[in-house]
């Protein structure tokens, strides 16, 4: 796993009784660029480079924070593809993560597999938003695109055929002796010490907390109109978070089939004269968790200030806490399963 | 006893069916390993086959001078200031730049451009840059010398414009 992360731990043989983190070897300066270099309206396109996995996580929470700022309200349409695009992206980081946590057990034949069934939804997306990485679909007062009916064919299609292969995995992830002697009962976190360290996104579901950004707001996308689900798990090791992951690729596939059938008509865009001003917070569930935008506006172009909290810079107390006890070979399955975006929260 | 002897023998015969599931399991895993050393690989050998590509990919951006207005406005929306106009400090004619490695094909020239057609986006990917007159710098240096012609070009107009009026053609 290529993360600029740095752990220092003790041992005592094997066991492990202390962990420090080092973080922030990737700072960028994205932030202050923000505020001083691009205008609002261009914002979106920088804050989408924070991170390559959930760039479209930040471009439609910048987009949704802009929305504010400005007071537009965005065509249902528009909000329906974002819903779509961002529900893409979490199968195909979600399977990432999968076949990281494989390879880091020393199970390089499901990581390989897992890796193959992922590309389908890299196509899609390259299909839906023109690009593979960089999606650049939502910006300020809509989408860039709209959803061609043969494209939306397709991601039904791929899905009739992804689902077996999905099934496979799961049996693979659930029953596998060999990677269950790396996965099971390895790196617990606790519900209390989930609420104690204020862990968000599917390592906080697989302590049992129902932490959910889709679940808890309302006003900027209807997450429940689509059909969302809460999925959870009680043990909180690392075979819990990838069972987490797998059953939210079920409910992911769920709440585009919903989208595409129900996908009302209307325009992409709408625009407006005004400039930013006054304060906005606006909140979005990342694949990772809860991803955190505020922004203020002084009635020019350019941002006075924008702040943005990455999933992962919440999680990381948990994950100095969660290896304590464990042995030292575990440590790349845990750090795997803790899913880590640090380009994300250095910047 | 007679009843533990039967007993016994059908546990044996279970024993042994439930061996010969595993060991046909096993000889099952066995043939498709050796069958997979012959079949296909599942990437796509790349140089010599295409992969998938959208047609409507987001590529290069093409630019029609005949349509162009020279509103400039492509140029105020660019994120990363990929397109820019020099000015001729002559006859005031101006001249389009684009570079494509600069470009990130966020399209928001073509949505923002008034005339229909004048910047379009093909679905021909982008190229990295190879050669040395490709990378940033040149182009920054092509991009500050043009913002610089054309203040250049208002500055001599305003002082032609001065001149005239101070000698007015008689």
């Amino acid at each position: 796993m290529l993360e600029p992360l740095h752990f220092k731990f003790t041992t005592e043989n094997e066991k492990i009784v202390k962990t420090e983190a080092n973080v922030g070897y990737v700072h960028r300066g994205i932030e202050q660029a923000c505020c001083s270099k691009f205008k609002f309206r261009q914002v979106s396109f920088v804050v989408g480079r924070v991170c390559g996995l959930c760039s479209i996580s930040h471009t439609t929470c910048y987009s949704q924070v802009a929305e504010k700022l400005v007071k537009l309200d965005i065509p249902k349409r528009a909000k329906y593809l974002r819903m779509l695009v961002i529900e893409l992206d979490r199968i195909h980081s979600h399977l990432l993560c999968l076949s990281h946590v494989a390879e880091n057990s020393g199970f390089e034949a499901l990581f390989m597999q897992t890796m193959r069934y992922r590309e389908f939804s890299m196509e899609l997306l390259e299909a839906v938003c023109g690009n593979r990485i960089q999606y650049d679909f939502s910006i300020v007062g809509g989408v860039s695109r709209d959803l061609r009916s043969d494209v939306a064919q397709s991601i039904i299609e791929k899905f009739k055929v992804f689902r077996p292969q999905l099934d496979e995995l799961v049996e693979i992830y659930n029953s596998n002796w060999s990677l269950s002697l790396k996965n099971k009962g390895i790196g617990v976190l606790s519900r209390e010490n989930a609420i104690r360290l204020n862990v968000v996104g599917p390592f906080a579901r697989a302590s049992g907390l129902e932490v959910d950004v889709r679940n808890e707001t309302e006003d900027v996308l209807p997450w429940k109109e689509v059909g969302f689900e809460m999925i959870t798990d009680t043990a909180g090791d690392v075979h819990a978070r990838n069972m987490v992951r797998l059953r939210e690729i079920y409910v992911s596939m769920k709440i585009i089939e919903n989208i595409i059938n129900g996908l009302p008509e209307g325009d992409l865009l709408v625009d407006t004269k005004a400039f930013p001003e006054g304060e906005a917070v606006n909140r979005i569930e990342a694949p990772r968790g809860e991803l955190f935008y505020y922004a203020k506006g002084n009635k020019t172009q350019v941002l006075e200030r924008l702040k943005i909290k990455a999933p992962t810079f919440s999680n990381i107390p948990a994950m100095v806490e969660t290896f304590t006890n464990n042995e030292y070979a575990s440590v790349p399955a845990i750090i795997g399963s803790y899913d880590p975006c640090l380009s994300c929260t250095s910047r | 006893m007679q009843v533990f002897l039967q007993l016994s023998v059908l546990m044996t015969r279970a024993c042994h069916a439930l061996q010969d599931k595993f060991q046909i399991e096993i000889m099952k895993t066995f043939f498709k390993t050796i069958g997979n050393l012959f079949r296909k690989p599942v990437t796509i050998p790349f140089p010599a086959v295409a992969t998938y590509k959208p047609d409507d990919y987001r590529g290069l951006i093409v630019f029609d001078e005949s349509l162009c207005i020279w509103c400039r406005r492509c140029e105020t929306v660019c994120p990363p200031g990929a397109i820019v106009f020099s000015q001729n400090i002559t006859d005031g004619k101006q001249t389009y730049h684009y570079s494509p490695y600069v470009c990130i094909y966020c399209q928001e020239c073509v949505r923002t451009c008034p005339k229909q057609g004048c910047l379009t986006q093909s679905s021909e990917p982008g190229h990295p840059a190879t050669k040395e007159k490709d990378v940033n710098n040149v182009w920054n240096k092509l991009f500050t010398d043009s913002l610089e012609s054309r203040v250049a070009y208002a500055a001599e107009k305003k002082k032609q414009q001065a001149a005239a009026k101070a000698n007015p053609p008689s």
